[in-house]
């Protein structure tokens, strides 16, 4: 029975995930538009977007096919199972099958598959795009780990449905640590999401995508909606660790009150998105290692119980 | 006790000069499959008394070998990692014939004998000394061995002289504690037992504390200079390692660097005996060995990331990877000495992690060591620079090399991900008892990240990226680069074991609880009293509680279904495939010279860390001037 629950909580969590993403995408796009004082696309547009892409010639470039086609499947396959692991108005469906560390590494696989393709896409560009994502990565990973560590420490527990369940106050003083992290994690999460001024890795008007650059048809379409999905999983993972009221509530409004708050941290990002430009890749990591140093001293406050 | 048996013959052969490598490989698989029953008999029947195989009572000495649950492991890593580097050898030596390979094989044999010995003998003295020396020759021969290297002389120097001063280190460190326990009723020839040394520590404990310290402190020392501990790591290792042909590298980075380990396990775990404990400051020691650990970890990891050779930068990684298990062993020591059960208890759940990524990286370090070495023996470069595009050439080596990148990086479901959860989670928990402990795990999941990008860097310039000039000029003149099946074998086979590692972790873990059984001595007897990570449903690791848990095999299943779906979702539209070049601005034809090459990766980051020392290059090697031109 528990077994069944899990799977088919697993199964939903996927396919709501797979629906909402690219509606977020429109909105995001629609948006920007409105600020930039444009007319947009439709809201529905990512949809017919994703659609057409799949029916498009697909065109390889690297010296071996066999690794663009198994990295770009892994890509969506690996962002997928993440949102098996994240509760999304429910409890967490794969609790059984691991804990926060598995996530915390889970999420650098949906990474790992974006580099490996851009690596044997074989263009310049791309291993520009790689070298800049994989900097990135280095400095996002522990911001991320942090965050949930400070949980753990807090909690004693790794579970999943524990930690991401606001766990970062959950000290018995008041949770200093919890509220620096919360901040340290609003500054950085236009990058967990790829969003501009840090989507340094991607850069249309200076690497043409950087590891997307070579990809078209099917292999794009999954990209971009690995890309949609991850905009949504992450913000659920924000939603859960730092934003955790009111998703006690009965059925129908704890649900609705938790897909108000992604919808309200997708805004944000939108918000922040249009109205900043883009980093240089050394800024952005100077940016970083301050927002490190201060996640670490977040740490060493949770360990000694703030 | 069969390894004494085993032992003998591989020196017996090995002395014998074979003409060709595989009479060598036979004496390699016969000696490994008998170290292997005796390790089997261990684990099934539980240790039996030490043997005296040899005893000379005028010059004071003998040789006591004695296989508990703990050599146990080693023995079988060493023995796992031997067959393969000895059928790798064969192809990977023979153009190496102008030197004839009667100095490479005795030497080889020799060094595979000595590390059966090192971790099998109880004497602390006189075979220690001999059994280290007969290692430290045997790796001196084979790292000066490969004439095509400049800088190899220089690195066995090297070598030499760190081994000579860990051994004198330790051994002062020995003499120190016989000295101390004053005369005794024991024979003299036993006078440096384990057990003899053992039975006095209480009584020094009360009344000597400062030389048990120092003892302690010196055998850390010696051992450390082994395993590439910060600061004496970076001294002999990255020019030692890279210099010795392949399979030898495989054979030091993999396994040697783990008699290091081994010692140290010894020396601070099961030296002291249980009843002694409440005066050992094992949570101190613990502390420093584990604040040691992380620095060794970050520093060798950084030091790393700057280089663009291929096996030096294996090298440095390997110091790194040695950080991990020593701060396993640290978080260890640090929890273990807990008078609360449950932290002890994730104290014995470090030491698992510790002894888990021991193995794995036993096991993943020689297969990126062999794959270096097939991409050498293919391409005739190590630079990173010069490669690029070798999938297509070589699609064993290159998987192979995947998966053991994969293993390294602590990707889930590969084998260096199962160990180093078992680390963090303990130390993270851990932080009631030492409230470092978070602090150096976080610096510890950072590492990870980076030892990622190393090999996203490794795998990607060398196997995917462009074909570079070179491996086309080399595909046109060879026609077929990948290497013959005596190379390819054994890469499978290393590969393989990494594969089962990681989906089945409970298999490894359950052996080294079985084998800790046998090895009832100091906190062994804590560390076999309590139950490891007992499985949680489908085969995975948890604890009691299910406060924290890991199946890998529901993952693999969940991810696998996933990937299936993508697969689907891809093929929706039926659109055609077909392949093209990259596109470049239209100067496709200066390909080469706009190739992103292994330098330009990450130098923004590398700016930044260039305070950490580690020179890209050996300076006996002249850096090449642009290759454009």
């Amino acid at each position: 029975m528990k077994t069944l629950l899990s799977i088919l909580g697993g199964v939903a969590n996927v396919v709501i995930v797979l629906l909402l993403a690219p509606f977020f995408q429109g909105v995001l796009r629609k948006i920007t538009a409105l600020i930039q004082s444009r007319q947009g696309p439709p809201l529905l547009q990512p949809y017919f977007d994703l659609l057409k892409l799949l029916g498009k010639e697909d065109i390889e470039s690297g010296e071996s096919p066999l690794m663009q086609r198994f990295a770009v499947y892994l890509s969506l396959a690996s962002v997928l199972t993440v949102a098996c692991l994240v509760p999304m108005g429910f409890a967490a469906p794969m609790n059984a099958a691991g804990d926060v560390i598995l996530l915390i590494y889970l999420l650098t696989l949906c990474g790992i598959c974006t580099l490996l393709a851009g690596l044997a896409a074989g263009s310049t560009y791309s291993l520009l795009g790689i070298s800049r994502e994989m900097m990135t990565m280095i400095a996002l990973e522990p911001l991320f780990a942090v965050a949930i560590v400070v949980g753990a420490v807090h909690t004693q527990s790794f579970r999943l449905d524990t930690v991401l369940n606001g766990s970062v106050y959950a000290s018995t003083a008041f949770p200093w640590s919890g509220v620096i992290m919360c901040g340290v994690m609003l500054l950085s999460f236009q990058a967990f999401v790829q969003r501009v001024p840090f989507d340094i890795s991607e850069a249309e008007t200076e690497i043409m995508e950087g590891p997307l650059m070579e990809y078209s048809g099917p292999k794009l379409a999954l990209f971009k909606y690995a890309q949609m999905a991850k905009l949504v999983i992450y913000s659920a993972l924000f939603v859960t660790l730092f934003v955790p009221w009111g998703t006690g509530l009965m059925f129908p409004l704890g649900w609705l009150v938790f897909w108000a708050k992604v919808s309200g941290l997708v805004l944000l990002v939108t918000l922040v998105a249009a109205t900043h430009a883009r980093y240089r890749i050394d800024q952005a990591i100077r940016y970083f290692a301050a927002l490190l140093a201060v996640a670490l001293v977040a740490l060493v406050l949770a360990s000694y119980g703030y | 006790m069969l390894v004494c048996l085993s032992g003998a013959l591989a020196t017996w052969t090995g002395g014998r000069k074979p003409v060709v490598g595989w009479i060598a490989f036979a004496t390699v698989v016969v000696s490994s499959l008998l170290v292997m029953a005796g390790v089997g008999s261990v684990l099934m029947f539980g240790p039996g008394e030490p043997v005296t195989c040899l005893e000379v009572p005028s010059l004071g000495f003998a040789l006591r070998l004695h296989v508990d649950g703990l050599s146990a492991v080693f023995l079988a890593l060493i023995a796992t990692v031997a067959i393969p580097a000895a059928l790798y050898s064969i192809e990977y030596m023979q153009h190496h014939l102008e030197h004839g390979k009667g100095r490479y094989y005795p030497d080889f044999l020799m060094f595979i004998t000595a590390m059966y010995g090192l971790v099998s003998t109880t004497d602390m003295m006189w075979f220690f000394f001999i059994f280290w020396q007969m290692m430290t020759l045997a790796g001196y021969t084979l790292i000066r061995f490969d004439p095509m290297n400049p800088g190899r002389l220089r690195a066995a120097k090297k070598f030499m002289i760190m081994m000579q001063i860990a051994c004198a280190v330790s051994m002062i460190g020995a003499q120190l504690l016989v000295n101390a326990s004053g005369p005794s009723s024991i024979p003299p020839m036993f006078r440096y037992d384990f057990g003899n040394i053992s039975g006095h520590l209480p009584m020094l404990l009360l009344k000597h504390p400062g030389t048990v310290a120092t003892a302690l402190a010196l055998f850390f020392v010696g051992f450390g200079i082994k395993m590439g501990m910060w600061p004496f790591g970076q001294i002999w290792l990255p020019d030692a390692h890279p210099a010795a042909p392949s399979p030898v590298s495989a054979m030091l980075s993999g396994v040697m660097i783990k008699t290091g380990v081994y010692g140290l396990m010894r020396c601070f775990l099961w030296l002291v005996p249980a009843k002694a404990c409440v005066d050992y400051p094992v949570h101190y020691w613990g502390v420093v060995v584990m604040l040691l650990g992380t620095i060794t970890l970050f520093t060798g990891t950084v030091q790393a990331l700057r280089q663009d050779l291929s096996k030096r930068l294996l090298a440095f990684s390997t110091i790194g990877q040695g950080g991990y298990i020593l701060f396993g062993l640290g978080v260890c020591m640090t929890l273990i000495g807990s008078t609360d059960c449950a932290v002890s208890a994730l104290g014995v759940a470090a030491f698992y992690g510790a002894l888990f990524h021991t193995l794995n990286h036993g096991v993943f370090k020689s297969l990126l060591f062999l794959n270096a070495g097939s991409v050498l023996h293919a391409t005739a470069t190590q630079d990173l620079n010069k490669l690029g595009g070798l999938m297509r050439y070589m699609p064993v080596t290159a998987v192979t090399a995947l998966i053991a990148s994969f293993s390294i990086a602590g990707v889930p479901l590969f084998s260096g991900f199962a160990s180093k959860w078992g680390l963090f989670t303990a130390a993270i928990q851990g932080n009631s008892a030492c409230r470092l402990l978070p602090l150096c795990a976080m610096v510890a999941i950072i590492t990870s990240a980076i030892t990622l990008a190393l090999f996203i860097k490794f795998f990607g310039v060398m196997f995917l990226s462009r074909t570079s000039a070179i491996v086309a000029e080399r595909t046109h003149k060879h026609r077929r680069l990948e290497v013959g099946w005596k190379m390819r074998v054994p890469q499978v086979v290393l590969a393989f074991v990494c594969v089962v590692f990681g989906l089945l972790p409970v298999l490894p873990i359950s052996l080294i609880h079985r084998a800790m059984e046998g090895s009832r001595h100091g906190f062994g007897e804590l560390i076999a009293s309590t139950p490891p990570l007992p499985s949680g449903g489908w085969a995975g690791l948890g604890s009691m509680n299910q406060e924290f848990i890991y199946v890998p095999v529901f993952l693999a299943f969940v991810l696998v279904a996933m990937f299936l779906v993508t697969r689907r979702v891809a093929k929706l539209g039926g659109s055609q495939r077909r392949s093209a070049k990259p596109w470049l601005c239209g100067y496709a034809r200066e390909a080469d010279m706009h190739r992103y090459r292994a330098r330009g990766f990450y130098a923004e980051l590398k700016r930044y860390v260039n305070w950490m020392g580690g020179a890209p290059r050996p300076q006996t090697e002249p850096v090449p001037v642009s290759d454009g031109k």
